[in-house]
């Protein structure tokens, strides 16, 4: 399966300490490559590496995400950085 | 965790048939909270302290609140349909979470393999896409256009089909399947699973359906459902952990688990956690 890459653009109450270390976990669990590109309390953006079914995992993951944290949307869009 | 101020309190939860209540009551509990449904005209609930709860009978069943419900229990309008069999199915005790046995209703990723050749069969493991939703209004979870092949759909079917289905989640333990009815087309068959939290890794389930089949005898109807949940018992009661997750952790949900990622949002946005583990271990 060819890899894809894509940026999630993650909207919510993101403020937790908890929610960046999470990403880079649940990315890792997946074997996704990822770089978070932007984060602060309400927006943040991951661009990921790898194949689009795994994708799929994670933003489904993201939309739980830690306790602390309320994902309201994911936005997916073409990696800029490809 | 406690159930102090936990929202889950002020709902509604099926504890009897209203039918079957022995003379002398049914002694259950409700959340960790032993208590006690007597028959008579009304009905009632006590706590061992002396509490009347309120109740409401719908359903074929006994439905009772520890705390002060804002609204009533949730409609059914297929309930009041002419010509529908109602069927009562009776209670059966799980030893896990009951919001594991809700969520494991709405996946139907597991029907080739846990009901081999019934509700569903390899090599047509596939779940299509589908749409999910919060319908704000109602304020339910709602799971549309969800279509999966089955060798032998429910107890009236004679063959293979492929079924469409759509989920309800009405209440945090309470989900609604309506699904392809194959005696009557255009029509939903309506299958329940009422679902009384005991304890936070303790439930007795109570499956309850209204369906169009004029030719299958009534124990027939129940044996079926009974079979189907008594595969789905021996999954739920090795599931680890015990308690739903609501922190994915080391599960990897996909995107043919989008119903159960919803009910598991739904239910952290409530704050609905009776039976839900927070942080992943």
């Amino acid at each position: 399966m060819l890899d894809a890459r894509e940026r999630l653009t993650i909207r919510g109450r993101l403020g937790a300490d908890s929610f960046l270390p999470w990403i880079t976990r649940h990315a890792a669990r997946l074997g996704l490559d990822g770089e978070i590109r932007h984060a602060d309390a309400e927006q943040v953006d991951i661009d990921l590496l790898g194949p689009i079914d795994l994708i799929d995992a994670m933003e489904m993951g993201c939309l739980l995400g830690p306790i602390d944290v309320w994902v309201e949307t994911i936005d997916r869009t073409p990696s800029p950085s490809a | 965790m406690t159930m102090d101020r936990q929202p889950m309190i002020d709902q509604w939860y099926p504890v009897a048939l209203a039918s079957q209540l022995p003379a002398g009551g049914r002694a259950t509990q409700l959340m960790g909270t032993p208590i006690t449904v007597l028959p008579g005209e009304p009905i009632r609930v006590v706590t061992a302290d002396g509490r009347d709860l309120r109740i409401t009978v719908r359903y074929g069943h006994v439905w009772t609140s520890l705390g002060d419900p804002a609204k009533e229990l949730f409609d059914i309008p297929e309930a009041d349909q002419p010509g529908r069999r109602l069927v009562e199915v009776g209670v059966v005790r799980v030893r896990c979470s009951p919001l594991r046995a809700v969520e494991n209703f709405l996946d139907i990723a597991h029907f080739p393999f846990v009901h081999t050749d019934i509700l569903g069969a390899e090599p047509h493991t596939e779940v299509g896409k589908y749409d999910v939703e919060i319908r704000e209004q109602e304020d339910e979870v709602w799971a549309t256009k969800v279509q999966f092949y089955q060798p032998q759909a429910a107890k009236s079917a004679t063959g293979g089909i492929t079924t469409d289905y759509m989920y309800r989640v009405p209440a945090p333990t309470s989900t609604v399947l309506y699904k392809t009815c194959p005696a009557r087309p255009g029509e939903w068959d309506v299958i329940t699973l009422f679902v009384q939290p005991l304890t936070e890794e303790l439930c007795d389930v109570w499956p309850w359906m209204a369906l169009f089949d004029d030719e299958t005898a009534l124990t027939d109807l129940i044996h079926f459902q009974q079979m189907i949940f008594l595969q789905d018992r021996s999954i739920l009661e090795n599931q680890i952990p015990r308690l739903l997750p609501l922190d994915p952790g080391r599960e990897i949900p996909t995107r043919a688990d989008l119903t159960s990622v919803a009910y598991r949002r739904w239910l952290k946005r409530h704050q609905f956690t009776y039976g839900a583990q927070l942080v992943a271990q």
